[in-house]
């Protein structure tokens, strides 16, 4: 059941499904349902005084409606202005507290996942004003929008919520030749290409700055073109452009098929090919894409370079809109180019060891302290692939378990291309019972997880402690490692339903480090 | 013309047994609402504008009828 919190008359507007209406202006309890949607409209009211006051108490009714639905979906349609009998032309005030009502609900979507904002306004603007309200209905039964736009309403509203659904994409694959720029490198020459001046250069100018947000939004951006790298290079060195040759983290320009590319790049940045979109204006390569590698988004591309602004409207829109940045979205790039170095670092080596030797990688083991609580808590709360027991704790409990004698050790890791700060965390409780060990996959791949381990349990022996014990709690994601403590040299002494309890002795254990790494 | 009347009070009242026996006494569908609802059908089935009276007055199959009738 859906539970609709309203103001006015708009039952005919949801006709498919199981819906429940709250009274109107009513906020009493808040009934259980699986989903909510927030629909208020500006009433019909005359003194502008009243109307106002009663426009500014809305904010405060959605943000208790919000606190009283915990995490079930929660949609808010925009307040708009649908009948403006205002005398004084310039009175601004209802009109900045319609504008502050939806400041508030987007802040309420950029706070909690389960909220999410559909601008209703979007949907009015298809018809003339005049056709929005009718009255005799609104006299009849209260209801403002007229219901003659219920049946297009319905449409536009699953719209919206499919889109809603759809999850961002964080990798934006381009071309290059005629696609980023006008004209084709290897036939017109570096001067020869279009990215300034006149039409079409100034189209594909404002095509890259559009790019380049985006990149500051959090896409990852990537070039898969069929040209000679060193031309591509010189090219970026010699035409000023807004796009600069640092701002892809992943490139493969060469003349191999783009599918195994596009495949070779999600695997460089540790991505799914779900999660990526190719923008390609040769409709060969786009079919090429679509066919093989169909998880790809693959958009049409514009026919003329002066459709791009709205070809990067719809791609936005379709793709990469979000509600609010994070921090982490703002590092994405930096982190995901540096890992991309790394990978590409590997091709080179055919040994393993001399690869690893190559990052110079510095591991910096330390306990836990006050600055360090709350990354710890978050590492607990959302690391799931590389930890063994998968325990989500609070500051407050780390400090607890500290206060019992706890042991906790972070592990921060920096390699040459790049700081990845802490991204390890092992707690052992007083008895010498790992209770939790987990790592970022970031850091993954490198043989990090044992040495970590060893020098854990080298502080332990020191420490005088003979026995350590240890636990893999299975779940949905971290298979990975199910054998990992196997093998650290660990005993297996009790298995039941995957679940699985370790011991290991120390007073026979002495593992040699690994030299590859500085422990610092 | 009549079947067309009858056509919208299936559809709006989502009941295919619906005949020229239908009234708002005999037909649970029929509450507030969907009257409405059969108003809007009505009105863009027929390309007219009912008034508030006659909306009052249509009470059963037969009055919807009469009154659309002369206003077609």
């Amino acid at each position: 059941m859906t539970f609709v919190f309203r103001n006015n008359t708009i039952e005919r507007f949801f006709s498919d499904g199981e819906y429940a209406f709250s009274g109107y202006d009513d906020y009493g309890a808040v009934p259980e349902a699986e989903r909510y949607i927030w629909w208020y409209q500006v009433p019909v009211k005359y003194n502008q005084e009243q109307l106002i006051t009663e426009v500014e108490s809305y904010l405060r009714r959605l943000q208790w409606a919000v606190s009283q639905v915990g995490q079930a979906p929660f949609l808010i349609l925009s307040l708009e202005l649908l009948y403006d009998a205002g005398v004084v032309r310039g009175d601004r005030r209802l009109v900045n507290a319609i504008d502050a009502f939806n400041q508030g609900a987007w802040q309420l979507a950029a706070e909690h996942t389960n909220v999410s904002v559909v601008d209703f306004g979007a949907f009015l603007k298809q018809y003339p004003a005049a056709e929005w309200v009718d009255w005799k209905f609104y006299f009849l039964s209260q209801m403002i929008v007229s219901p003659r736009l219920a049946g297009a309403f319905g449409q536009w509203l699953q719209t919206q919520e499919r889109a809603l659904a759809f999850r961002r994409k964080k990798c934006l694959v381009l071309d290059l030749d005629n696609t980023l720029w006008g004209g084709v490198l290897g036939e017109d020459g570096i001067a020869g290409i279009r990215i300034d001046g006149d039409y079409p250069g100034k189209a594909f100018r404002y095509w890259q700055e559009a790019i380049r947000e985006l990149a500051h939004a959090g896409v990852i951006l990537a070039l898969c073109s069929k040209n000679n790298e060193a031309d591509v290079k010189e090219l970026f060195a010699a035409r000023e452009m807004p796009l600069k040759w640092e701002d892809f983290a992943c490139m493969r320009i060469n003349w191999s098929d783009k599918a195994a590319n596009i495949r070779s790049i999600a695997e460089d940045l540790n991505i799914g090919l779900d999660s990526m979109v190719f923008v390609d204006d040769n409709p060969a390569e786009r079919e090429l894409i679509r066919q093989q590698l169909p998880m790809v988004a693959v958009p049409e591309w514009p026919a003329m370079p002066y459709l791009l602004p709205a070809f990067y409207d719809r791609l936005v829109k379709d793709y990469f809109a979000v509600y609010a940045l994070t921090d982490e979205d703002l590092k994405k790039t930096e982190q995901y180019r540096q890992n991309a170095g790394r990978a590409q670092a590997q091709a080179a080596f055919t040994d393993m060891d001399d690869f690893l030797r190559s990052l110079e990688m510095e591991l910096t083991i330390s306990p836990a302290t006050e600055v360090t609580l709350p990354r710890i808590a978050q590492m607990t709360q959302k690391t799931n692939q590389f930890n063994l027991t998968t325990h989500r704790y609070t500051v407050d409990d780390i400090q607890r378990m500290l206060d019992h004698g706890a042991r906790i050790w972070t592990l921060a890791v920096k390699d040459r291309f790049g700081d990845n700060g802490i991204t390890g965390l092992i707690i052992v409780t007083d008895c010498g019972a790992v209770d939790t060990m987990l790592l970022s996959c970031r850091v993954l791949g490198k043989g990090i997880e044992h040495e970590f381990l060893k020098y854990v349990l080298g502080q332990l022996k020191a420490s005088g402690l003979e026995e350590v014990h240890a636990l893999y709690i299975p779940t949905e994601k971290n298979r990975q490692v199910q054998d990992f403590y196997d093998k650290n040299g660990f005993l297996c002494t009790r298995e039941e339903q995957g679940r699985k309890a370790y011991r290991l002795s120390l007073a026979d254990w002495d593992e040699k480090r690994n030299t590859i790494y500085k422990i610092v | 013309m009549e079947q067309k009347v009858l056509m919208v009070l299936r559809r709006v009242f989502k009941d295919a047994t619906i005949d020229e026996t239908c009234s708002q006494s005999n037909c649970k569908a029929w509450d507030s609402m969907n009257h409405l609802n059969l108003v809007v059908e009505l009105e863009m089935e027929f390309g007219i504008s009912l008034e508030p009276e006659e909306i009052a007055r249509m009470v059963d199959y037969a009055a919807v009828v009469e009154i659309v009738k002369t206003k077609i």
